[in-house]
């Protein structure tokens, strides 16, 4: 990809993520749904060769901060973490079947929840609602829907 | 080289936590930059802004006229109500006088929004009203709705602002009992029952399932009086000075289209 198709993926990436993201969903669905920018972003990270990744993550997670109205850098520093995550089994990443991208998935959706939780815990001290635990599966079931939706959209 | 790409935003965004949690330095910022959003709330939105457009130009004349006629006649019902109400103030007012008492009635001016989207995140209990600073809406006003208390403006932008439910963890609410005075702090629940838990209650509150919690007016943040929860739950638990109660908020979000947000004249 073109330095330039890059940033216009990201840009359509990151609409798409902070649209889905603000649709109001019940209560009970809204805890389990997927990270949503955060497999936005997996796509776009593994297909781009920006090397500013992480920078990228950052002000993703900042407008994901603004615009949910949480504590500004959480979801930053989840992201970040997160993408550290792919960016390390990227090249595998790329060339690996779908069940194995979904492992991936779920991995950097694992360090994306801790790292949301420890700064929720330690900032605030609240407890959470333990279906929480389930985001991560359910971002690496949805992976392959965002993957082929994605693709048709990058194309 | 590597390990600095990483470490650098990462420090950004831990210096932008402790700021954001400790201190209200960036406040003015996410305020500004939250404004670039609106077009994202307002695709969201568009579906229902469509559905009511639609609905809007298919009202009969004649549903027009008969809702005219029965809001006509609720108006002059509640003025009715509210003569007897401002007779009340203004007794308790005076019996306020007399017991030097800390609860006051001082003017509020209030100023009618609109739920744009119920917004809960998965650690946030909040909604979002189409009135922005451009309104008036300032951060940490007071919104109501008919039957009570929903919760406080905690972001503000010109066109729109979040409000932050009596239920979020987050957000403390001064109440007491209706029954008796007794006075304590809500706190929001974060699992799936939600709800909230009053805390500083005694332990020998006289507490029942139905009792009804209104915010005490403490801290002068919250008007006095306004109905906040109703007890589904209590236990006394051994070895604590403090009663565990459990509130259910009077206001079903799920009902409400319209709040106040109220600030102080």
């Amino acid at each position: 990809m073109t330095g330039k198709n890059d940033n216009l993926l990201l840009l359509k990436i990151s609409l798409i993520a902070l649209i889905v993201n603000a649709i109001s969903l019940p209560q009970f669905i809204e805890i389990i749904s997927p990270f949503w920018i955060l497999i936005f972003y997996i796509y776009w990270l593994i297909y781009s060769k920006n090397k500013a990744a992480y920078i990228v993550a950052l002000l993703l997670g900042l407008i994901l901060d603004i615009s949910q109205g949480d504590i500004l850098g959480q979801n930053a520093l989840a992201l970040i973490l997160s993408s550290a995550v792919i960016l390390r089994v990227k090249k595998s990443f790329y060339v690996s079947n779908i069940t194995t991208q979904q492992i991936y998935t779920l991995m950097a959706s694992l360090v994306y929840l801790v790292a949301l939780l420890i700064t929720q815990i330690t900032i605030l001290g609240i407890n959470f609602d333990w279906l929480i635990l389930f985001a991560p599966i359910t971002s690496s079931i949805i992976w392959p829907f965002v993957r082929f939706l994605l693709a048709k959209l990058k194309h | 080289m590597r390990l600095l790409k990483l470490l650098l935003p990462l420090l950004i965004a831990i210096s932008f936590i402790a700021l954001d949690a400790r201190f209200s330095y960036l406040n003015s910022f996410r305020s500004s930059l939250s404004t670039l959003f609106t077009p994202i709330y307002f695709v969201v939105d568009l579906p229902n802004h469509i559905v009511e457009w639609v609905s809007d130009k298919g009202s009969k004349k004649a549903e027009l006229i008969s809702e005219n006629e029965q809001l006509r006649n609720e108006m002059i019902e509640l003025k009715v109500k509210l003569q007897t109400y401002n007779n009340l103030v203004l007794e308790i007012q005076k019996v306020n006088l007399l017991l030097n008492s800390s609860y006051t009635f001082p003017g509020y001016k209030a100023k009618l929004a609109q739920i744009k989207s119920i917004s809960q995140t998965r650690l946030r209990k909040q909604i979002i009203i189409n009135k922005g600073s451009n309104d008036g809406i300032r951060k940490l006003q007071i919104a109501l709705s008919s039957d009570g208390v929903v919760g406080q403006v905690v972001q503000t932008n010109p066109f729109y602002s979040i409000v932050r439910l009596v239920n979020d963890p987050t957000l403390h609410v001064p109440v007491k009992s209706l029954k008796n005075g007794t006075r304590g702090v809500t706190k929001g629940v974060a699992t799936r029952e939600g709800g909230m838990i009053v805390e500083f209650l005694p332990i020998d509150f006289n507490a029942s399932i139905g009792d009804i919690f209104v915010t005490s007016g403490i801290g002068s943040i919250y008007p006095s009086g306004y109905p906040v929860g109703r007890v589904v739950e209590f236990e006394k638990y051994a070895n604590t000075e403090f009663l565990y109660i459990k509130l259910e908020p009077i206001v079903d979000m799920s009902q409400v289209e319209y709040i106040l947000i109220i600030s102080e004249e």
